[in-house]
């Protein structure tokens, strides 16, 4: 059993990058291994930023061999009158056996020779290398690039290669411009701590030795360091650290040889919004930030240095001047952007952009004020709250203009919120400001109050149907303007807040609005912003509430405009529905009416009644009930007709569940009892009038759901 | 070490390892990227090693002299190698060396960072380079300039050289540094700072800039038609200054913005395909000075 080690030794790679390319090697490594028939026992991965490296443990030092069956000329052609010809001479010759030793086999095409062969199994070294460069070239990452005169293309400049099949160098080579790049045993330490070259004598030295040159090879073992000594620094403090993950993720492919530095600020600082600080610790200088108590910063941070641990108090020095460069910038700005009140700053907002052919931020910020006023007039909103909600709507992007958001656009909204309460503005319309831009991402925070909701709606319906009405519909992973989220957002939002509102309706009058600004707006739109609203609504059921797929279907339809209407009229009840069928079918409820509806359901496709009656003496001519048991059904209907209305009204499904489930068993007797009905007679009268009785009692269950889309569990 | 040494000890360091050290190009710009010795000599197959210093105009960052850091008028020291030399991370440090930084005393640190400059039609990938947390180098490997691809790959550093100096000197604003031994960067840039500030934003005459910056734009054009490569640059370097003044005095609309960078790029553009086929038809001279 043999290791083998490679390591790719590189100028300063992206943090992202590092993380990306050890992912790729764990998922194709073991496939490209035993592709080629080598077993392994252990794959380990190790990553700084100046290097990338793989040890595969437990190889052996060839593949197996093989038994291969090798097929010859056909047996008319291989043999005349029984002796051997010319053809199975020289296949034997071919394969390096004697002609008796082919053998005859039938196949589909007929008979041919064959010869049974054992295959040896070519040596590991071969094998990997052939496929190392494969390994390193077919690694993908962003903005990738060349170097001096050659076409090689990676992420950073690749400076050396370390290839050691146990204490052997397997030579491998890659080849930039004049330049080839050759692998050997000798790996590079720390930049500045170890300047010397290190040796390795195994594969499997290749950890131990790197940490006498000051690096840490093992990004686990980095990323445990790291938050252990930002936690003990922080405690020294008397704080708490606070350790984003991806910061800390990030740090961790930032450093070779990590040390935490802890330095402070002057108190003053903390003046500033406490946003202002830990954007400039934690974005710009990726920084730890230390908290006294949950809501206050203490005025100190904690940096991952990559230099000599002795030379801590220079570095933390050389930080702190930094980081009091950067808050006095920020105090600059905040000053300076006080000076105005926040509304002044609005006009300015014609000069950006929100999109080319969209024009500028302020004709958005006037397109958000009408779909706000819309979305307060079909909740009703009363005057003083209304006038609220297009306040905030007004001066929701107005922060963009000002200095310190142009110096740091992390902190769009939460500026806004300042300068707003700065400027007199009322506290809800300042909170509105900040919280209009939430949830940032999938899972992220909702806004609490409503001037932030409604804003929050109205700003994304907007990106929606601008960007749509210019074509540019995500694609597959292509979502630049991050339309998906956007109308995710629009979902969550209002059901969080439990918003009555009519999406359908408040598409249409946006869109009319829209439309007399830019009248090129394609006539298609409306139709596509609602298949993408539904798509949205069934990722949104099946993935982050975690509704069964037939249980979607069954609320938002197959191709139901019926349904896919009614879903977009309440957004509140298709949810609320889909849930409630989620635990129907958990408490076990749903199977006991599911057989005989289900049953009903696509039966009654054979029939034409509109999905819409419901009144049974509408499409049920009780003259032609002849059997007792379509008799019940009709009498069973006729008793489910107030409380179907009154759960329709309602919304009150489980009286609707409760009705179906007691009708149930007069269904199965018109099925299969001893008095069943044969509905698919020849008379078309008769025929027509059963096929609506199973059609009313669909009718009847869709108030809740389409159980033709049911499947049964 | 005040700031005139640390230039001096910048121009003997890539001296000393091959670099012509070349002066300042007399035209307004926004980067050291934009001049002729960057700009058009990363093009083409020819080799190309140059220093030298360049003082970049950038109106829109004017602050009236009061952000302790931030001026509208500035100096970059630039370097530009073709093709970049395998070891170029390593000279870079001894050039920190050599103005007194050893970096086993500090953390030094390559961070990623991409730069694009869309206005010419160039990208490239790289570094800035963080001394104890702050951002005192740009590194970046050309790979296209004017819409064309780079080959060979030059490499770009460009030093802040305020930046550098404030580490230095250990001081908190820029109109603090020494100058020489009496004399402080304050001294012979503040006012500047103050005035110019206020033409950009108050003073400046919109009307007449717009006035130029067509002007400039024909003279580029019919300079291109001619085949004159660097007058032609020239005049694609006025009409972008004029649009920065246009810019920082906030009268350039959203529509009208784009379409404005979109005129020079298409200007920058021609400039360096002009350049490349002009050296071709020379033989790419350079070549043959390897």
């Amino acid at each position: 059993m043999a290791s083998f080690l490679l390591e790719v030794g590189t100028e300063e790679l992206p943090a992202a990058f590092v993380d990306s390319a050890l992912q790729q090697w764990e998922a194709r490594v073991p496939a490209s291994l035993s592709d080629r028939a080598l077993t392994y026992s252990k794959l380990e991965r190790f990553g700084t930023p100046r290097r990338l490296a793989l040890l595969v443990k437990g190889l052996p030092d060839r593949q197996p061999d093989r038994q291969a069956e090798v097929k010859g000329p056909a047996v008319q052609a291989a043999f005349k009158n029984g002796q051997p010809t010319k053809a199975a001479e020289g296949f034997a010759r071919s394969r390096n056996v004697a002609v008796s030793d082919l053998e005859i086999r039938s196949t589909d095409k007929g008979e041919f020779v064959f010869v049974q062969q054992t295959i040896v199994g070519k040596p590991t070294a071969e094998i990997l290398t052939e496929l190392v460069p494969e390994w390193i070239l077919g690694l993908e990452g962003k903005r990738f690039m060349r170097w001096a005169e050659g076409d090689l293309r990676f992420s950073r400049p690749i400076r050396w290669l370390v290839a050691l099949l146990e204490a052997e160098v397997l030579s491998i080579s890659l080849v930039n411009g004049s330049t080839t790049i050759c692998s050997d045993r000798v790996s590079q330490g720390h930049r500045v701590l170890h300047p010397q070259p290190v040796n390795l004598k195994t594969a499997e030295d290749y950890a131990a030795s790197l940490r006498t040159a000051f690096v840490e090879v093992d990004p686990q073992v980095r990323h445990q360091d790291i938050q252990q000594q930002v936690t003990a620094a922080a405690t020294q403090l008397g704080g708490t650290a606070n350790i984003p993950a991806a910061l800390l993720k990030e740090v961790t492919q930032l450093v070779e040889w990590p040390t935490a530095v802890v330095g402070k600020f002057e108190p003053e600082f903390l003046q500033l919004p406490p946003e202002v600080a830990m954007t400039v610790m934690i974005s710009h200088q990726r920084y730890f930030p230390v908290l006294e108590t949950e809501q206050k910063l203490l005025p100190a941070f904690i940096a991952i240095a990559n230099g000599d641990p002795a030379k801590s108090d220079l570095i933390a020095q050389g930080n702190e001047r930094v980081i009091r460069a950067r808050l006095t910038d920020g105090q600059f700005f905040h000053q300076a952007d006080r000076s105005l009140p926040l509304a002044d700053y609005s006009d300015r907002l014609e000069k950006v952009t929100f999109q080319e052919a969209l024009g500028s931020v302020a004709a958005k910020v006037k397109r958000i004020m009408v779909n706000a006023g819309l979305i307060a007039d079909q909740l009703g909103l009363a005057q003083p709250q209304k006038q609220l909600v297009l306040r905030a709507a007004q001066l929701c992007k107005a922060d963009l203009v000002t200095q310190m958001v142009g110096e740091f656009p992390e902190l769009q909204g939460i500026m806004g919120r300042d300068y707003a309460l700065a400027s007199g503005e009322p506290a809800e319309v300042a909170t509105a400001i900040a919280e209009h831009y939430w949830p940032k991402g999938a899972g992220d925070r909702l806004p609490q109050t409503l001037s932030g909701q409604i804003v929050g709606l109205a700003d994304r319906l907007d990106t929606l149907i601008s960007i749509f009405s210019l074509g540019m519909l995500p694609t597959g992973s292509s979502d630049p303007f991050a339309l998906r989220r956007a109308a995710n957002a629009v979902v969550n939002i209002t059901w969080s807040a439990k918003l009555p509102l009519n999406l359908g309706q408040l598409l249409e009058q946006m869109m009319a609005a829209f439309t007399t600004d830019f009248p090129q707006t394609p006539a298609a739109l409306p139709g596509q912003l609602q298949d993408f609203f539904l798509q949205r609504l069934r990722s949104l059921l099946q993935e982050e509430q975690a509704i069964d797929y037939d249980l979607v279907n069954a609320v938002l339809g197959e191709n139901d405009p019926e349904y896919a209407e009614r879903a977009l009229a309440d957004l509140l009840d298709v949810g609320d529905r889909a849930r409630y069928l989620q635990q129907l079918r958990q408490d076990g409820i749903l199977e006991q009416i599911y057989e005989t509806v289900n049953r009903a359901t696509r039966l009654a496709r054979q029939g034409d009644l509109a999905t819409s009656v419901l009144d049974p003496a509408e499409a049920i001519k009780p003259d032609l009930l002849q059997q007792k048991s379509e008799q019940a059904f009709y009498q069973a209907l006729l008793k489910l007709l107030p409380q179907t209305q009154a759960a329709l009204k309602q919304r009150d499904y489980d009286q609707l569940v409760k009705a179906l489930g007691a009708i149930a068993p007069t269904v199965s007797e018109f099925f299969d009892g001893a008095d069943s009905v044969l509905v698919m007679v020849d008379d078309l009268e008769l025929r027509q009038n059963r096929l609506n009785l199973l059609a009313l009692l669909r009718n009847h269950a869709r108030v809740l759901a389409d159980f033709g889309a049911i499947v049964k569990v | 070490m005040n700031f005139q040494s640390v230039i001096a000890t910048l121009h003997q360091f890539w001296a000393d390892r091959g670099c012509l050290i070349v002066q300042p190009y007399d035209i307004e710009k926004g980067a050291g990227t934009k001049s002729p010795h960057t700009f058009l000599r990363s093009l083409g197959p020819e080799p190309w090693s140059v220093a030298y210093v360049e003082p970049c105009r950038r109106p829109g960052d004017g602050r009236y002299g009061e952000n302790p850091n931030r001026y509208q008028y500035y100096y970059q020291y630039q370097v530009l190698i073709k093709p970049s030399p395998d070891n170029i991370q390593d000279i870079y440090l001894d050039s920190l060396r050599a103005l007194g930084i050893r970096p086993e005393d500090h953390d030094v640190r390559f961070v990623e960072d991409n730069w694009e400059d869309a206005a010419v039609g160039a990208w490239g990938v790289g570094w800035e380079v963080w001394l104890d947390g702050m951002e005192v180098t740009q590194f970046t490997y050309f790979q296209q300039c004017g819409g064309l691809d780079c080959r060979p790959v030059s490499i770009e550093i460009t030093y802040g050289l305020e930046r550098l100096t404030m580490y230095l000197q250990e001081v908190d604003a820029i109109a603090k540094i020494d100058w020489n031994d009496h004399i402080t960067y304050g001294d012979v840039h503040l006012q500047g700072e103050i005035e110019q500030s206020t033409y950009n934003f108050e003073a400046s005459n919109p009307e007449l800039l717009f006035t130029l910056f067509g002007l400039y734009e024909q003279e580029a054009e019919q300079l291109i038609q001619a085949s004159l490569v660097l007058p032609g640059l020239d005049y694609v370097l006025k009409c972008s200054h004029t649009f920065n003044l246009l810019d920082a005095r906030g009268v350039i609309s959203v529509t009208e913005r784009t379409r404005y960078i979109g005129r020079i790029r298409s200007l920058a553009r021609r400039v360096a395909q002009l350049y490349v086929k002009q050296r071709q038809t020379l033989g790419f001279p350079l070549l043959a000075k390897q």
